[in-house]
């Protein structure tokens, strides 16, 4: 008995690793195509125009609403932290470390991930589903180059600025809440943010956008292409398109910071 | 000209299909009617070299595509107008915005080109006073209308149905028939339609081939299938709908 049940889950568990390398092979030659569709960029611009406001101007007030609230609550965090110390001048800096290395771009990240993420999940399993890219592929136009490449481009395009709103408005309500709440005076603020930022910190902050872009178009874009099984199919890819790019941009976070710092 | 020859096909251990062999001809009408899941639709797939086959080839004016590059495929493709089963028009899209999509998109042409084509495909399907809605705002059968008028606005040489007839109401049913009908008359295309309804078969195509668990077991005119003594050929002339 204990020798069939072995067998059982070594023969699942050679499937299900079959599986996953079969998924990861068919991303990268997916991810491979987008990248080689870059050039077709000029030939299909309104499609990335549509992309561009759709993850550009479109997710502004999420980025916003979430940056505002995650710098206001920091400011009053590590300003509480900093007055047992009696270091409270020093708020401008931690908080302007924080927010432009790792908070501002990684929130703009898993907004991103949510909104932009979602949606492409959702459109592009509908369109599989409803056989609109099989018909794509059929009057011969080529549904990458079509429906990916412009996501990419306008993701690659539109994250760099979506970061840079998310650091100042990140930092604007941390120096609100300075000012208001531990009655900083805001010279005194922004004299620890400016001269003491090296360019490493906007290097790490600022690397994060592109690899962020990658990693939320290409995976939800993938798992909507591979959406089956109906309506529920979707949800399942939707699903599974946030989740994994979530993660992914959890852990690209990390890697990001780490080699940047430790080589600069 | 289409052919298939010795196509086999396997969807991970189920096999699909065994060793199977069409030819369809230019100007003509070929039925391919089989029950439902029996991978009907999949052979229309083979022939636009959407799925690649496990062995066997598929050969367009003499052309073997079966190991072609997606992109070279593109070209081949376009001498072939597909009309797929749920349609798979363009939701987002009016209707003559999804008719003159893939000429915008795949060729070059003059915009005056392009409205005089997407003008004579409204006026061909019926759908004067259509253009501007979207295709949720249309009954099932004049979507289909605009399905077979995307296809046909290629001007392709052979054009795929799937289940050109299905889930329509029998008015409806009737003029989708009388419009794949009329193609053959007035603009000398061939075409291949896979159906599960064997009054379409009658109706409109020239010859038969009839798929049963993964082989063709008759490929003839149409006139010859009441002449077949095979017991499931028999089956379906009794019951006219194949619903196994």
């Amino acid at each position: 008995m204990p020798l069939i049940l072995i067998r059982s889950l070594e023969k699942r568990l050679n499937l299900q690793l079959k599986d996953f390398f079969l998924t990861m092979q068919e991303f990268f030659l997916f991810s491979l195509r987008t990248f080689m569709a870059i050039p077709k960029t000029i030939r299909y611009w309104r499609d990335v125009l549509d992309q561009a406001t759709i993850c550009g101007t479109d997710s502004i007030p999420i980025v916003l609403v979430s940056s505002i609230s995650i710098g206001a609550l920091l400011a009053i965090e590590v300003g509480n932290l900093l007055e047992d110390f009696g270091a409270k001048t020093m708020l401008g800096r931690s908080t302007a470390l924080s927010v432009i290395r790792e908070l501002g771009p990684l929130l703009m990240g898993l907004m991103l991930s949510a909104r932009f993420g979602s949606r492409n999940g959702a459109e592009l399993g509908a369109m599989q589903i409803s056989e609109q890219i099989d018909a794509l592929r059929a009057f011969g136009t080529d549904p990458i180059a079509k429906l990916v490449m412009p996501r990419l481009v306008a993701a690659l395009i539109m994250f760099l600025p979506l970061t840079a709103l998310s650091d100042f408005a990140g930092l604007q309500s941390a120096a609100y809440m300075a000012e208001h709440y531990h009655r900083i005076d805001p010279g005194i603020f922004w004299n620890a943010v400016y001269p003491r930022l090296a360019p490493k910190d906007f290097v790490v902050g600022f690397l994060k956008a592109p690899v962020f872009a990658v990693i939320i178009t290409l995976v939800s874009s993938f798992n909507g292409f591979s959406a089956r099984g109906g309506t529920a199919g979707v949800g399942r890819a939707t699903i599974k398109g946030i989740v994994v790019s979530s993660g992914l941009v959890l852990i690209a976070n990390f890697y990001v910071s780490k080699i940047v710092l430790e080589n600069m | 000209m289409i052919e298939l020859k010795n196509i086999s096909l396997k969807y991970g251990e189920k096999e699909i299909l065994k060793n199977i062999s069409l030819t369809i001809q230019d100007n003509t009408i070929k039925a391919i009617l089989g029950p439902s899941g029996v991978g009907k639709s999949t052979i229309l797939k083979l022939m636009l070299g959407l799925i690649k086959p496990n062995s066997g080839k598929v050969l367009i004016d003499g052309t073997d595509i079966t190991h072609m590059k997606e992109s070279e495929l593109y070209a081949i493709r376009r001498k072939m107008g597909m009309v797929f089963q749920g349609n798979a028009l363009f939701d987002s899209l009016s209707i003559s915005q999804n008719l003159g999509f893939f000429l915008r998109e795949n060729l070059k042409l003059p915009q005056e080109e392009i409205s005089q084509r997407v003008a004579e495909q409204i006026q061909f399907a019926g759908l004067e006073g259509y253009e501007d809605q979207l295709p949720e705002s249309l009954s099932g059968g004049m979507r289909r209308r605009v399905a077979i008028g995307r296809a046909l606005i290629f001007k392709p040489h052979m054009i795929l149905f799937d289940e050109p007839t299905a889930g329509l109401d029998p008015v409806s049913s009737k003029k989708i028939l009388s419009l794949i009908s009329s193609l053959r008359n007035h603009n000398n295309l061939g075409a291949v339609i896979v159906t599960h309804i064997i009054d379409d078969v009658f109706n409109v195509a020239d010859s038969v081939a009839v798929l049963y668990q993964g082989e063709i077991i008759f490929d003839d005119v149409t006139e010859k299938l009441h002449e077949s003594q095979h017991t499931f050929i028999r089956s379906i002339l009794s019951d006219k709908i194949l619903e196994l």
